[in-house]
């Protein structure tokens, strides 16, 4: 029975894996919509990039790693994106509204949304490996860094870093949640039952 | 040592040139930089001078950024100079050096000690940077930006929005660039950024480039007549957002938080009569000013609590509340708005403190809504707000009369029509309607009660006379409606008694015009239907005033290609009667079929062509001619273009003998059909071959009448051509008669007979002339009788030589009658022949007459085979008349020694087949004249002698 059961538990952890994963692989792809849509809305030149020190800082994800841990640096690393991500909306509210901006905001809705979707997904997957009692509240990273000196173009400068981030931290979550899943690569049905949920949650 | 001395040689040298001038150099120079603003302020003491040099220098390239001559005048309170300079580079950007000297005229002092304003590009300050930065200017202002990079990297390049643009290097870290004519910015500002040499971005300014405000028409009124709303509009859009950035407004020096965006007003609570807005921004401020009196505006705010106290079938009252007591004592002017699903109207009202109105002219059985708002009726300024809307329902009224009208199919069959009631005309729901046919002359009606969906009914008016009155009525819960009447007009087909003319559609409808009729007390009606339609035809109608002669007929059931009829009539209460008739088209188009039975007939070389006309529901315009083609291969061949839309016939001429093709076309104002097409293959013309048989025939006869005339005319040229005087005959002996002109007269009478072997015998081998004497009797009796001897010859071969033996009786025709010696077994009679003289001589014998003398006297002629002695011995044998007296013809001899070619003549030689006189009765052979030496081998002919006869004019 015990054997019965384990064998149960990690067919549905598998199957939280690579719907978390094809999760992650379409916010990767909504956070790269975003990104290009910010740079075209500050006219930044395409050429340029940002640079800087990382505004996300978690331990290095080496391979050594266990899966467990690997997904809790995850996690916390999207914690982070995610509280940056609502100080920078917070930020630009002030800067001003006006013009056609209509685009740009419904994404970075979408983006937020779905973030909030993967950052349950990969929550459930911890508590799956660890058990409830062995997951600890939010970690709460209040050393998220913020433009000091109130200047305009170090705001829009600071937000198109969290958008880079937030890029860069979506694709290295969907890269790790492949690999946790034994096949692989996110199966079809995986991926076909993702993205109805998320549109779900987002009506 | 040397060097001290050159050292107090330098320090002698300057001494000497400030003792030389006079002017001292300004002491205490100290410099104060306003970064916002990048305004250098320098002061300085112990210049007595009023114009100074100043010279401003980057301090660590030493470029000259500014060499100046200034007047500064001292500050006697504090006593010092000061002079301020707006750097057009943010003085961030880099250190500068600045010295003063005191200048009078050409004088000049000593520089001042050389003052730095240190930059932020020194090596202690190691972080990227980028001035000025969140600055806000006015649209097309110039700006410098710069770039400090960070110690120990390399710089790449500036950007303007996304636009590379050219640097300028002011010092070792530090390079910028001058944006002149700067557009409006995006709501978030214009970035301005600097990356180094990997294209990182290093540092980044952004500026703002907007407008000040403008707002203009400020107005300010009272809605309840104690408080002030001031609107004014916001104007030129400023392209600056966010808190610091964005306008604020100030209402007589109070905020107006609640003006945002395009939400332009502002209140306040008690009305000042003066009002001023003060609009601000980064970039400046702009005020407006309003001032008016409380009752100069008066815009009231919506009535509330709309009510119907009551509502009729017509009219309806409307009343309504205020929310302020003010309004109960002030004049008022509403405008109510009544909505129906007909349509929308607005009255006007007016009243002191008015607060309910009635609504006329209401439809029965109509849903309305209503609002109302109100103004100032004096002084007014503007319309208030709208109240709710208010829906009620008016109550249901008898229906307006039906508008009918009648069809007649023929004088006493026909239709009534009306037309279904609307709902603005039936004022309530129609449950049916009544018809009645009434005839005054007869005092007879008939009623009948039909359903609300009925709108047509037939008639037959047979028993009802000749005037007969048609009355429509519709029944509603509310009653029955006023009557409709119409007389029924006489039935009058098309092309009866009115003429018809044309109508052209122009677009929107048919056009028509009449001539007023007097008898039109109720006016005329157009009625109009398609004209192919023969039965049950869908028939509209529409009315028109009797002061009125023109209509424009209109109606959506108008179809491209249909004929329509158009009828005026001018209606009584006495008669309807039909004043004229259009037909026309809403567009005409090409028939749709072709003309009907095209057929050719030819008519010798011609060929006519027939056809019928195109059925009128295939017309599908007015057929204004047909043209005529002659087909080739694809290839149409006018040949006649027929404009007579009547005529169906056209004939084509002169055409040679083959095959042809014809084609004819209708055509209406839209073009032709595609044309029928027939074809027909011409033949010889029979007729023709016999006319010119007729003719050839009647040329001949022209001809033989004019050569008989012409023969007759000459016949003494002729006779003395071929027929010349015969010589007298020479007789042996002495005659006794006398000499003289014969004179034949030809027997009034001659026969001829033909018998059928009466009196044939195998052992006659020739034939002889039996006189009818002979059979009858003697010659006396022939001699009583003015008859002409009736000659009957037998069928038998004349032999000069055999002749001797031949009966008594053969006469002289007996050699005559040979020319039917190929018809050997049949016996001829020729009866009534006009026999020679000669042929008659024995008859002349026993009558001694004139005529026997006439014969005696032609003994200068004699029939050829004729004995020449028949005038003596008529009767005697045959030795006698065997003989022939040759040479005493008078030097002729019958045709028949012409033909010795016969085959007749090598028989038997030419004696034996020389033919007898009566031969030449058909014979046109001449009696030429003949060698005496064989005179007696031949006799004259009696034909031969007629025409003798013919030719010297004696009958």
């Amino acid at each position: 029975m015990a054997g019965t059961r384990t064998r149960r538990v990690a067919g549905s952890e598998q199957s939280r894996t690579a719907r978390a994963a094809a999760l992650a692989e379409e916010l990767h792809h909504e956070c790269t919509l975003l990104l290009e849509l910010y740079r075209k809305k500050e006219t930044f030149a395409e050429e340029l990039t940002v640079g800087g020190e990382r505004l996300v800082t978690v331990p290095p994800l080496s391979s050594q790693l266990s899966p467990n841990d690997r997904l809790w640096r995850l996690y916390s690393a999207l914690q982070q994106c995610r509280n940056l991500l609502e100080r920078a909306i917070g930020l630009e509210e002030g800067v001003g509204n006006g013009g056609d901006r209509a685009q740009y905001e419904s994404q970075r809705k979408t983006v937020r949304d779905r973030l909030g979707h993967l950052l349950a997904s990969t929550r459930l997957l911890l508590e799956d490996r660890a058990g409830t009692a062995a997951f600890t509240p939010d970690p709460k990273n209040t050393e998220t860094a913020s433009p000091v000196n109130g200047s305009p173009f170090a705001l829009k400068l600071w937000i198109y870093r969290i958008f880079s981030e937030l890029e860069h931290w979506t694709l290295t979550t969907s890269r790790t949640l492949k690999a946790l899943h034994p096949d692989g690569a996110t199966p079809k049905e995986s991926r076909t039952r993702g993205r109805p949920r998320g549109r779900r949650t987002r009506r | 040592m040397p060097s001290l001395f050159f050292c107090i040689l330098l320090l002698g040298l300057r001494v000497t040139e400030s003792q030389a001038s006079g002017l001292a150099p300004p002491q205490q120079v100290r410099l104060d930089a306003d970064k916002e603003t990048q305004t250098l302020s320098v002061t300085w003491e112990d210049g007595h001078a009023s114009t100074f040099d100043v010279e401003i220098l980057r301090t660590e390239l030493m470029e000259m950024v500014l060499n100046e001559t200034v007047g500064v005048t001292e500050d006697q309170s504090t006593g010092k100079h000061q002079w301020n300079w707006t750097s057009p580079v943010p003085l961030e950007c880099t250190s500068l050096s600045v010295k003063v000297r005191s200048r009078d005229g050409q004088d000049v002092s000593e520089w001042s000690s050389q003052q730095i304003l240190p930059g932020l590009d020194l090596p202690d300050n190691t972080d990227s940077q980028m001035y000025p930065e969140g600055k806000t200017v006015p649209v097309g202002s110039n700006m410098t930006f710069c770039c400090i990079v960070e110690e120990g990297q390399q710089f790449g390049s500036l950007w303007y929005k996304d636009t590379l643009v050219k640097e300028n290097m002011l010092s070792r870290r530090t390079y910028a660039t001058t944006m002149t004519n700067q557009g409006p910015s995006n709501p978030s500002g214009t970035n301005v950024v600097c990356s180094n040499e990997k294209k990182m971005i290093i540092a980044g300014a952004v500026v703002f480039v907007g407008y000040p405000p403008l707002p203009s028409d400020l107005v300010c009124e009272t809605h309840d007549l104690t408080s002030v709303d001031c609107q004014w509009s916001k104007g030129r859009d400023t392209y600056l957002f966010g808190m610091t950035r964005q306008t604020y407004y100030t209402l007589n020096g109070r905020n107006c938080p609640k003006a945002r965006n395009s939400n332009m007003r502002c209140g306040l609570e008690q009305w000042d009569g003066n009002w001023t807005l003060v609009a601000r921004n980064l970039l400046g401020e702009f005020r407006l000013t309003d001032a008016a009196e409380l009752g100069h505006r008066v815009r009231p705010v919506a009535p509330v609590n709309l009510t119907t106290p009551e509502v009729y079938s017509w009219n309806a009252s409307v009343g309504w509340l205020w929310k302020d007591k003010g309004f109960e004592r002030l004049s008022l002017i509403c405008q109510v708005q009544r909505t129906s699903h007909l349509n929308s109207s607005t009255q006007t009202y007016t009243g002191y403190g008015l607060n309910t109105v009635v609504l006329k002219d209401l439809q029965p059985d109509e849903k309305y809504s209503v609002k109302v708002r109100c103004g100032s009726q004096k002084n007014f300024w503007k319309w208030g707000e709208w109240s709710l809307p208010l829906s009620f329902q008016t109550k249901m009224d008898r229906s307006v009369a039906p508008d009918i009208w009648l069809w007649m199919d023929s004088d006493n069959l026909g239709r009534v029509l009306w037309k279904p009631l609307t709902k603005s005309e039936s004022h309530g729901q129609i449950s049916g309607y009544e018809v009645i046919l009434w005839s005054p002359e007869e005092n007879s009606q008939q009623t009948l009660t039909l359903p609300q969906s009925v709108y047509s009914l037939p008639i037959n008016v047979t028993d009802l006379g000749s005037k007969v009155t048609v009355t429509v009525t519709a029944r509603n819960p509310a009653g029955v409606s006023l009557p409709a009447n119409v007389v029924i007009p006489r039935y009058l087909p098309d092309a009866e008694d009115t003429a018809i003319s044309k109508v052209a559609f122009n677009g929107s409808g048919f056009p028509l015009s009449w001539v007023a009729h007097a008898n039109a007390s109720c006016g005329y009606v157009v009625d109009w239907y398609n004209t192919s339609c023969t039965q049950d035809c869908n028939v509209e109608w529409t009315r028109v005033a009797a002061d009125n002669t023109n209509t424009m007929v209109q109606s959506g059931n108008f179809f491209a290609g249909v004929r329509y009829t158009f009828s005026l009539y001018a209606c009584s209460s006495e008669s309807t009667v039909l004043l004229e008739r259009w037909h026309g088209y809403m567009q005409e188009l090409v028939p749709s079929r072709t003309v009907l039975r095209l057929s050719p007939n030819q008519e010798g070389a011609d060929v006519q062509l027939t056809w019928d006309q195109i059925p009128l529901e295939h017309q599908r315009g007015f057929i204004l001619g047909y043209t005529v083609y002659l087909t080739n291969a694809s290839h149409l061949t006018l040949l006649a273009n027929i404009t007579d839309p009547q005529l169906t016939n056209h004939t084509v001429r002169n055409l040679v003998l083959g095959s042809y093709k014809f084609t004819v076309k209708a055509y209406t104002a839209a073009g032709e059909d595609g044309g029928a097409t027939v074809s027909i293959s011409l033949e010889p013309y029979t007729y023709w071959l016999i006319m010119e048989i007729l003719v050839a025939l009647g040329t001949m006869t022209c001809l033989l009448i004019v050569i008989t005339i012409a023969c007759y005319r000459k016949r003494k040229w002729v006779k003395k051509a071929f027929y010349p005087e015969i010589p007298e005959p020479k007789l042996p002996g002495d005659w006794g008669i006398t000499q003289g002109t014969l004179d034949v007269k030809p027997s009034p009478h001659s026969m001829v007979h033909i018998v059928e072997d009466s009196v044939w015998d195998s052992s006659k081998e020739a034939l002889v002339t039996v006189p009818e004497e002979d059979e009858e009797g003697t010659g006396d009796e022939a001699a009583d009788t003015d008859e002409p001897a009736s000659l009957r010859y037998y069928n038998q071969v004349v032999e000069e030589g055999s002749s001797s033996q031949r009966r008594p009786h053969a006469s002289d025709s007996s050699a005559s009658s040979t020319g039917s010696m190929d018809s050997g077994h049949t016996d001829v009679t020729y009866t009534g022949i006009q026999t020679s003289a000669c042929s008659l001589a024995p008859m002349a014998h026993f009558q001694p007459q004139p005529d026997a003398s006439q014969c005696v006297g032609g003994g200068g002629y004699r029939p050829q085979m004729q004995s020449a002695s028949c005038p003596e011995e008529p009767q005697t044998g045959p030795e006698e008349h065997l003989q022939p007296p040759v040479g005493s013809f008078g030097g002729y001899q019958p045709q028949c020694s012409w033909k010795q070619d016969s085959p007749e003549a090598d028989g038997d030689g030419l004696d034996q087949t020389c033919l007898g006189s009566p031969t030449s009765v058909t014979s046109s052979q001449f009696l030429l004249p003949y060698d005496t030496s064989e005179e007696g081998k031949e006799h004259p002919s009696s034909a031969s002698t007629w025409f003798h006869n013919l030719l010297t004019g004696k009958p």
